[in-house]
C-alpha cells in the first residue's frame, strides 16, 4: 500500500501533528526569548502525572483504558488541571518564592517524572502500564479522535488569547518594569502566557509525545531567530518550520519505517543546524575553520 | 497641580530594614526634579517606590486625582535580551500601550506619534533598524522616545545620560526642560552629574541610605558645598554665579582653583 493509498491511516495523526506543531512553533518564540525552554519539558511531565493519577484513581473505581471513563476521571482533564497548576506556580516572579526559577522547574520535572514511573509501577496498573505509557506521552502515529478535538480547542484558545494580547505579552516579556509602569498587568500576562503554554503542552503531549512537543517549542523558533531580525518574519518562519518538520517527519517516518517522533525532532535539529550555518556565514563573511 | 505624593513613606525591600527615614515628597505638573546621591544610596529604589513598582514598607503613595497619572520610565542600564527581533519603531510603539489598551493594535496615527518622538530624540532615521544593532547611548534615547509616546504626566529617568556622549546628553537634558515647558510634563531624573542637576532641575532630592539621609528642596538652597561634601564624602565645591552653577571636586585640584 502506497503512502497516498494509506492516507485513511495517517490523515488524522498528520492533521494533529500539523495543528499542534503550528501552535507550538508560535508559542516557541516566547519560550525561547524568555528562556523558559525547560518549563515546557516540565509541563509535559506534570501533565503526564495528571494522566497517570487519573488512571490510578480509575483503577480504584474499576475503570480501565478499555471502558468508558466518567468525566471526573478523564485523563485529559487531569492533564490539563495539573499542567495549569504547574504553569501557575512556575509563572510566579522570583521574589514571590524563595527558590530560584530554574530550581522550581527542575523540581517539577524530576518530581513529576519520578511520580509517573512510580504510578506506572503500581501493581494496580501492571496490565495496562504499556498502553498507558503511550497514552501518557503519545507516539505521534496513532491519534484518538478526542485528542484531535482537544488539540483544536487548545489551538483556538491560544489563537484567541494571543491574537488579542500579543503586544502586551511581548512588552511584558521584553521590559517588564517599563510595561508595568505603562499599565500592563505584567503578572497576569505572565500567568496567561504560562497557562496558554500549559493548555497546548497538555493537549499536544498526548497526541505527539513529550519529545516532539519539547522540540517544536524550541527548535523552530531558535532557527527562525537565526534566520531573520524582523519579528513578523521570525513568527512566520517559526510556524512554517514547525509544520514542515511535523508533516515531513511524519511522511519520512512512514516511508522509511522509522519511529515518527524522533524523525520529526531530527528534522528540526537539521533545520536549526542549517540556520546556524547560514548565520555563521553571514556574520563571519564565510566559514573559517 | 499635584500629580502624586509620598506621604510619610518608608522605602526598602525588607520590612524592618528601611533604606531611608520616612519620606514625604510630592511631584506636580511641570516639576523638574534631580535626584543625587552616591552609589548604592537608594536612588533607584526611591524611583521604583515613586512609580508604584515597589510597595512602600509603611506610609502611602497617593495619586492626587484619585487615579494613577500616566507614567513614563527609563530604567538605569536596562539589560535587554538582544535575541528579541525588534525594530526601533516596534520598541517605541510599546509605549503606546496605555493609549491603545491591551487589545487594540497600533494604527497609522500611533506610528506617526512614535516617529515624531523618535525625531525628538534625534533618531527618526533609525526607525527601521534592529534595536539590538544600536549603541548603548542610542538605545537609551530610544527608550526615552518610548516613554514619551505614552504622553506621560510624569517622566522618570534613572541615570538617562550614563551611556551618552556629550552632545546626546545635552540634547536629552534640553528635551527634558522643553517637555516641562511645552507639555507640562513633570520630569524626575537621577544623575551623578551635580552640574547637570544644578543646570536644569528646579528641585533636588539628596539621599544616602548609609546615613539614613533624605532631603528635598530648591536647587539654590540644597546644592551647597557643605551638603554636597557631606553627601559624597569628599570636599565638593559648588558656586552659583549669574544663574549658572559650577561644581568641582576640590581635593582633585589641591583644594583650590575654579571650575
Amino acid at each position: 500500500m502506497s503512502f497516498w493509498e494509506a492516507r485513511f491511516l495517517w490523515e488524522e495523526p498528520m492533521l494533529a501533528a500539523v495543528l499542534a506543531s503550528a501552535v507550538l512553533g508560535y508559542l516557541g518564540l516566547f519560550v525561547v526569548l524568555r528562556r523558559i525552554t525547560f518549563t515546557s519539558a516540565a509541563l509535559s511531565q506534570v501533565s503526564g502525572l495528571g494522566v497517570a493519577l487519573a488512571f490510578l484513581m480509575g483503577s480504584f473505581a474499576g475503570v480501565t483504558p478499555h471502558t468508558r471513563t466518567p468525566l471526573w476521571l478523564d485523563p485529559s482533564l487531569w492533564a490539563l488541571v495539573f499542567a495549569c497548576g504547574g504553569a501557575a506556580a512556575m509563572s510566579l516572579p522570583a521574589r514571590s518564592r524563595r527558590a530560584t526559577p530554574e530550581s522550581v522547574v527542575a523540581l517539577a520535572y524530576v518530581g513529576a517524572s519520578s511520580l509517573v514511573l512510580l504510578v506506572l509501577a503500581s501493581p494496580r496498573m501492571a496490565v495496562e502500564a504499556h498502553e498507558i505509557g503511550d497514552l501518557l506521552f503519545g507516539d505521534a502515529v496513532v491519534v484518538r479522535r478526542q485528542d484531535l478535538w482537544n488539540l483544536g480547542a487548545a489551538a483556538l484558545l491560544v489563537a484567541t488569547v494571543h491574537g488579542l494580547l500579543f503586544r502586551s505579552f511581548l512588552f511584558a516579556s521584553f521590559d517588564s518594569d517599563a510595561a508595568r509602569v505603562s499599565g500592563v498587568p505584567v503578572r497576569w500576562m505572565d500567568l496567561l502566557l504560562h497557562l496558554s503554554l500549559a493548555v497546548e503542552v497538555a493537549a499536544a503531549t498526548r497526541a505527539l509525545g513529550a519529545l516532539p512537543v519539547f522540540s517544536f517549542l524550541v527548535l523552530p523558533a531558535g532557527a527562525a531567530l537565526l534566520l531573520s531580525e524582523r519579528l513578523a518574519t521570525v513568527l512566520l518562519l517559526s510556524v512554517v518550520i514547525a509544520v514542515s518538520c511535523a508533516a515531513g517527519g511524519y511522511a519520512l517516518s512512514w516511508l522509511l519505517s522509522l519511529p515518527t517522533g524522533p524523525v520529526m525532532v531530527v528534522l528540526g535539529v537539521g533545520v536549526w543546524g542549517l540556520a546556524g550555518l547560514k548565520r555563521l556565514w553571514e556574520t563571519r563573511g564565510g566559514l573559517r575553520w | 497641580m499635584e500629580l502624586l505624593a509620598l506621604e510619610n513613606v518608608t522605602i526598602g525591600y525588607q520590612r524592618g530594614r528601611p533604606l531611608l527615614p520616612p519620606v514625604s515628597f510630592s511631584v506636580s505638573r511641570g516639576d523638574l526634579v534631580g535626584i543625587l546621591g552616591p552609589n548604592g544610596s537608594g536612588k533607584s529604589t526611591f524611583l521604583k517606590t515613586l512609580l508604584g513598582l515597589l510597595p512602600p514598607l509603611q506610609g502611602k503613595l497617593r495619586y492626587a486625582s484619585g487615579r494613577k497619572p500616566r507614567l513614563g520610565y527609563v530604567a538605569q542600564d536596562p539589560r535587554f535580551d538582544f535575541a528579541y527581533p525588534l525594530s526601533v519603531l516596534e520598541v517605541v510603539l510599546m509605549g503606546r500601550v496605555a493609549e491603545l489598551g491591551l487589545l487594540r493594535r497600533p494604527r497609522k496615527e500611533d506610528i506617526a506619534i512614535a516617529e515624531q518622538e523618535l525625531g525628538a530624540v534625534g533618531l527618526q532615521a533609525l526607525a527601521r533598524k534592529p534595536f539590538r544593532s544600536l549603541s548603548g547611548g542610542e538605545r537609551q534615547r530610544v527608550l526615552v522616545a518610548r516613554a514619551l509616546t505614552g504622553a506621560p504626566d510624569l517622566l522618570v529617568l534613572d541615570e538617562p545620560t550614563s551611556s551618552m556622549d556629550v552632545a546626546a546628553e545635552h540634547a536629552l537634558l534640553s528635551l527634558a526642560t522643553a517637555l516641562t515647558a511645552a507639555r507640562g510634563t513633570a520630569v524626575v531624573f537621577v544623575t551623578h552629574e551635580i552640574s547637570a542637576a544644578a543646570e536644569i532641575a528646579r528641585t533636588v532630592v539628596l539621599l544616602d541610605s548609609a546615613r539614613s539621609y533624605f532631603a528635598a528642596g530648591p536647587v539654590e538652597e540644597l546644592l551647597t558645598s557643605a551638603s554636597m561634601s557631606a553627601l559624597f564624602g569628599n570636599p565638593v565645591e559648588v558656586r552659583h554665579e549669574n544663574g549658572r552653577v559650577f561644581v568641582w571636586l576640590s581635593a582633585s585640584r589641591g583644594g583650590s582653583g575654579g571650575p
